[in-house]
């Protein structure tokens, strides 16, 4: 199995905090995981290093192979139009573009705008009829679905999604929910970054930090772990050394509450 | 859609649906380019009102014939019609030109010996309208008579005046040893062609008058039309029209003087090229005193507009830099999300100084028309006359205002380029 995403014994460290440390983890293609913890975990400070916004103080981090470290900003920029889909709590949509413009953005820095492709793909995240409305006619639910279809309109290899339930009420957690189950039939790699356990429990795969430390691993899918270990998977693990750190070959049951009555799992 | 055309949509979507930020950039650049626009209006405006307002103080240009003497009769002979005409044609040809022409003779008042203009009125009162007419100008049968001799011989207007004419008076030998001095002293000022015809009787004058008298009191009655008071030597002459002059002496012939009141940008060229043209038989000489007086007035209000200018531009510069830098302060969350999305620092950065140029350009074209009228008004409530739009300054306007605008954008655009996603996106 090719693994798409490799961490090899990544730190972020800013002066004596360590927002990640040292985590090695490897994630192959088409996989769905979960990054579970509590606010200042370290959960975002992972998801930059991965999605190319930040670089590590230590270790190494490989996206097909290709080490990041390596890049300049200005390649970094290209792996990351390439390469990446990002979705945020806030949606980050521009306030003065309509739905269809904000989609036709990400096209506009990745290759060629093509209006009637975003029309396609807000009609995907089931907005087409809201394609011409700005954001501040939309609701969170709606512009976190445009921010999906911005996510998605470039075809990229992985989706990073942070928080992207945080400000949506449960039925626009259950449409956001239902889009990446459908992303991930299709094949495209996802990593969530949560700390909502109902939204967690959707992935095929979870890990937690505490305080940037690795504490725990678990599976969903027990199919999609006999696979990952069949072609070479590893547990993610953690060098640092503190209590309860998931620093061996054995993955670290956790438990969350389950909330499959709510996600339709 | 091309990228091209994705790029002005965004750019007009800027633009036109953030009008309330829009606005305070688009002002900021409006207040800079009407103010300059204004300022460098009336900057052209001023030289152009000044000369013609120093014009109507009388001439910057005399002329007068190289010999006063014709050469077979030795009478005086002047500057004929024709010759008039041509001179005036070589004026009018550098630029705009008013003119008047005298024919001076002495005459006798009671006995006393005075000097008599003869002119166009029409033309004398267009050349110098700082003389304070009290009553009306010369016609046939009436004369206007200098403050100084009404005072003298005490005469009022509609009073009744005897001048007598005598041929001896203006003969050559009276009046041939003051030519080379006629067209020396012009170079002083307006009063020079008249001080030389005063004394072109070759004696002193006190009050306008001849200090010789000879009892004799006969000659034609003319009406006092009024009487002209310029606080110069021109106080000191009667003046008549041509037809009266050429009836009192019985002679008829050229004149002496032709003043111009030439808006030739070059003077000194057209003085030149005059006294080039030998077989005319004239000498042009500059009045220095209006020349220099004039240029030196417009130089200090022309040096005065530009230092304003230069303050105001540098004011626009922080104004529009400190709006525009709101704006890309306001704006960092948007791009921060388009450098995630793979833009590049150069691709932002376009972005937003044509943004800016944009404000300018909006805030150039109605602030240019805003200092047009303002322009206008001003022009019309201190020189009483409008002013034509200048398109070379116009477009130059604009595209200041635009400039400005990029300029003032750069240091704010600059940071911007250096945002991190990573920390503008961040949410824990």
């Amino acid at each position: 199995m090719d693994m798409l995403l490799e961490l090899d014994h990544i730190s972020k460290i800013y002066g004596d905090l360590h927002a990640v440390d040292d985590l090695s983890l490897t994630v192959p293609a088409g996989q769905w995981l979960a990054i579970v913890g509590s606010s200042g975990s370290g959960k975002t400070t992972l998801m930059n290093m991965i999605g190319c916004m930040d670089t590590p103080s230590k270790g190494s981090v490989k996206l097909e192979g290709r080490k990041l470290e390596d890049l300049n900003a200005g390649q970094l920029a290209d792996v990351r139009k390439n390469m990446i889909g990002l979705v945020f709590q806030k949606f980050y949509l521009v306030p003065h573009l309509t739905a269809v413009e904000n989609v036709m953005v990400a096209q506009y820095y990745h290759s060629v705008v093509d209006e009637k492709q975003a029309l396609e793909a807000l009609d995907r995240v089931g907005l087409k009829d809201r394609a011409h409305h700005l954001p501040s006619q939309l609701s969170g639910g709606e512009q976190q679905r445009v921010c999906i279809a911005r996510a998605l309109i470039n075809d990229p290899k992985l989706i990073l999604a942070d928080e992207p339930t945080g400000n949506l009420d449960e039925k626009n957690e259950k449409i956001v929910l239902d889009l990446f189950r459908q992303l991930h039939e299709q094949g495209t790699t996802i990593i969530v970054v949560t700390h909502d356990a109902l939204v967690a429990s959707c992935a095929e795969r979870e890990i937690m930090l505490n305080h940037g430390v690795l504490v725990g691993e678990k599976w969903n899918d027990d199919a999609a772990r006999e696979a990952y270990e069949a072609a070479g998977g590893r547990p993610a693990s953690t060098g640092a050394e503190v209590e309860g750190a998931q620093s061996g070959e054995t993955a670290i049951g956790f438990a969350d509450p389950t909330k499959a009555a709510k996600t339709g799992a | 859609m091309t990228n091209t055309g994705m790029f002005f949509r965004m750019l007009f979507s800027a633009v036109f649906r953030r009008r309330s930020r829009a606005m305070m950039a688009v002002v900021a650049s409006l207040v800079g380019a009407a103010t300059l626009f204004c300022l460098a209006m009336i900057c052209i405006a001023v030289p152009q009102q000044m000369n013609e307002e120093m014009r109507a103080y009388g001439a910057n240009l005399i002329v007068t014939p190289t010999s006063s003497v014709d050469s077979s009769s030795g009478d005086k002979a002047g500057i004929d019609e024709a010759m008039v005409k041509h001179t005036t044609e070589m004026v009018a040809a550098k630029g705009s030109e008013k003119h008047a022409t005298y024919r001076y003779e002495n005459v006798r008042v009671n006995a006393a010996p005075y000097v008599m203009a003869g002119v166009d009125a029409k033309q004398v009162k267009n050349l110098n309208h700082h003389w304070v007419v009290d009553g009306s100008w010369p016609s046939d049968g009436k004369v206007l008579i200098g403050r100084d001799i009404a005072d003298a011989i005490g005469l009022k207007v509609g009073s009744r005046i005897t001048i007598g004419y005598r041929a001896s008076d203006n003969s050559s030998s009276s009046s041939s040893s003051t030519d080379s001095s006629s067209s020396a002293d012009s170079s002083d000022g307006t009063n020079g062609t008249t001080d030389s015809q005063q004394s072109s009787s070759g004696q002193a004058m006190q009050d306008g008058r001849v200090s010789s008298d000879i009892m004799d009191t006969s000659g034609t009655e003319f009406r006092v039309a009024g009487i002209v008071d310029t606080g110069g030597s021109e106080d000191s002459i009667i003046y008549a029209t041509n037809a009266d002059v050429n009836k009192l002496t019985g002679v008829t012939r050229g004149v002496d003087v032709i003043e111009y009141s030439a808006g030739a940008s070059d003077l000194n060229a057209l003085v030149t090229s005059i006294n080039d043209m030998t077989s005319m038989h004239v000498k042009a000489q500059q009045v220095t005193k209006i020349t220099a007086s004039d240029t030196r007035i417009i130089t200090m209000l022309q040096t005065l507009f530009w230092i304003v200018s230069l303050v105001v531009l540098v004011l626009t510069l922080v104004g529009v830099g400190t709006t525009i830098s709101s704006i890309v302060s306001q704006r960092r969350n948007e791009i921060g999300l388009r450098k995630a999305l793979g833009a590049s620092s150069s691709a932002i950065g376009v972005e937003f100084y044509v943004e800016s140029a944009m404000y300018g350009l909006i805030g150039g074209l109605i602030g240019t028309a805003v200092g047009y009228g303002l322009a206008q008004w001003l022009c019309v409530a201190v020189f009483e006359r409008s002013i034509g739009f200048n398109w070379w300054l116009g477009v130059a306007s604009v595209l200041l205002a635009a400039l400005v605008a990029v300029v003032a954008s750069i240091p704010p655009v600059h940071r911007a380029t250096r945002i991190d996603p990573a920390v503008v996106l961040r949410e824990e």
